[in-house]
């Protein structure tokens, strides 16, 4: 079906309504707000001169935060959802051209653990690179599913290379140390709902 | 926590070289130590793939998307008002061409070039009593060689017999060669001669037009007007112009 006759039907309520429902019409209602708002993607390229992968990401990311937020009920409605998603989206816009401009960090680039290990010495390197290996990978992602969505939502974006300050600013907390001292919890949780598993 | 503390540190960069080597050799020294490296490495890297996973979900949706609305990159704002400014231009010169190909008053001396480069680049003879003679003139002509072909005519305007012929064509010649009182001269005489076919008067206005000395324009204009009043030879090409003086 073309975008613009879909988008014309569809009211914000709509699809509001459909997102705070179970199941697979939560479903349709995220696959719903995508549609709706997806040339904004056409503006990351045009105005911000971002690639498509990058506008894909930028744009995919803006919405799994409203979605969150719109599920906590953290969206008043005060402005429209068009308006109040293209501040998120113009938000991450900013953040990703001005680290692409000072060229400081790599965001949105998955951050490899072999990267990361490039900075250690080759013995030290070598034991985590062996015992990485040995990580039950799949334990890992079904424990991250269970450490609560606030949890998962916090760590995704430290993932994805993120700062503290940004994360506050993007899942609306209200300092970076606030995140930190949430995002350290978390993933100590995470590594005692592993360990639990793996003694099991 | 205070280890995953340290171990963000020494992976942001933020621990002195000598820290550095002392947080390597923990991992070295200390089994659980290494493990907790590990497992922070590791959640980092499932974390980042379930983000990916997230955003797969709505990849087709915005490749379809794609496929239906190519993006075209935009020029940059300043870049764009030119090509606003740029096309405002050229719809202001189609206009002004517009006006100038359709509306404006076409210059009758134009229209006189015109014409002679239609009709007087080579000559042929229509009638003659003399035919060899005329037929020679006329092949100078078209050979270019005006002076020889002039010098013809002007004998055979001296016959009665051909003499409305050859003073059309001693016309023409000295209208090509420039020499517009003698053309204007030659036309004038032919258009008092009583002849079925006439074009003395147009080819008059046409020499009028060519010379374009103050006043010729005028006369020139109401030679065109007897010539359609009169319906003389030449009065389709007369109205014609005319309609655009």
């Amino acid at each position: 079906m073309p975008f613009n006759q879909l988008t014309h039907r569809i009211t914000d309520q709509d699809i509001i309504d459909s997102l705070l429902k179970e199941g697979n019409d939560g479903k349709t209602g995220e696959e719903l707000l995508f549609r709706q708002y997806i040339y904004f993607t056409d503006q990351a390229v045009n105005k911000y001169r971002f690639n498509d992968d990058e506008a894909f990401n930028i744009y995919a990311d803006s919405i799994l935060v409203a979605i969150d937020m719109i599920r906590k009920r953290s969206f008043e409605g005060r402005s429209s959802l068009k308006t109040w998603l293209h501040q998120i989206f113009h938000n991450k816009c900013v953040d990703l051209l001005r680290k692409k401009t000072s060229n400081k960090n790599s965001v949105h680039r998955v951050s490899s653990i072999p990267d990361r290990l490039l900075q250690m010495a080759d013995t030290a390197k070598t034991i985590i690179q062996e015992m990485i290996d040995k990580t039950d990978k799949d334990l890992l992602l079904q424990k991250l599913q269970e450490v609560g969505e606030n949890c998962r939502k916090i760590l995704m974006q430290w993932a994805d290379g993120f700062s503290d300050k940004e994360i506050a600013a993007s899942l609306a907390y209200k300092t970076a140390d606030v995140v930190k001292t949430t995002r350290l919890r978390c993933l100590e949780k995470l590594k005692q709902l592993y360990k639990a598993n793996k003694t099991n | 926590m205070d280890n995953l503390e340290y171990i963000e540190s020494y992976f942001k960069g933020d621990l002195s070289a000598q820290d550095k080597i002392k947080f390597e050799q923990k991992i070295v020294e200390e089994k659980d130590f290494a493990e907790e490296v590990s497992f922070y490495l590791s959640i980092r890297k499932v974390s980042a793939e379930e983000l990916s996973a997230e955003r797969e979900r709505f990849r087709e949706i915005y490749q379809q998307y794609k496929v239906n609305n190519e993006v075209i990159p935009k020029q940059p704002v300043l870049l764009r008002k030119m090509w606003q400014w740029a096309a405002a231009a050229a719809v202001l010169a189609g206009l002004i061409f517009g006006w100038y190909a359709w509306l404006r008053p076409v210059d009758p001396a134009a229209l006189a070039d015109k014409y002679i480069d239609d009709n007087f680049q080579e000559l042929s003879v229509t009638m003659s009593s003399r035919l060899d003679s005329l037929q020679t003139a006329l092949d100078l002509y078209n050979k270019g060689k005006q002076d020889q072909s002039l010098k013809i005519l002007e004998s055979l305007a001296l016959q009665d017999s051909i003499a409305a012929e050859a003073k059309k064509y001693a016309g023409i010649v000295c209208l090509q060669m420039e020499q517009y009182d003698k053309a204007i001269n030659y036309f004038s005489q032919l258009s008092s001669y009583s002849l079925y076919s006439n074009p003395g008067k147009f080819y008059q206005a046409l020499t009028l037009l060519k010379r374009n000395q103050p006043g010729d324009k005028q006369q020139a204009k109401l030679l065109l007007e007897q010539v359609v009043q009169n319906d003389l030879d030449g009065k389709e090409t007369a109205q014609e112009w005319l309609k655009k003086w």
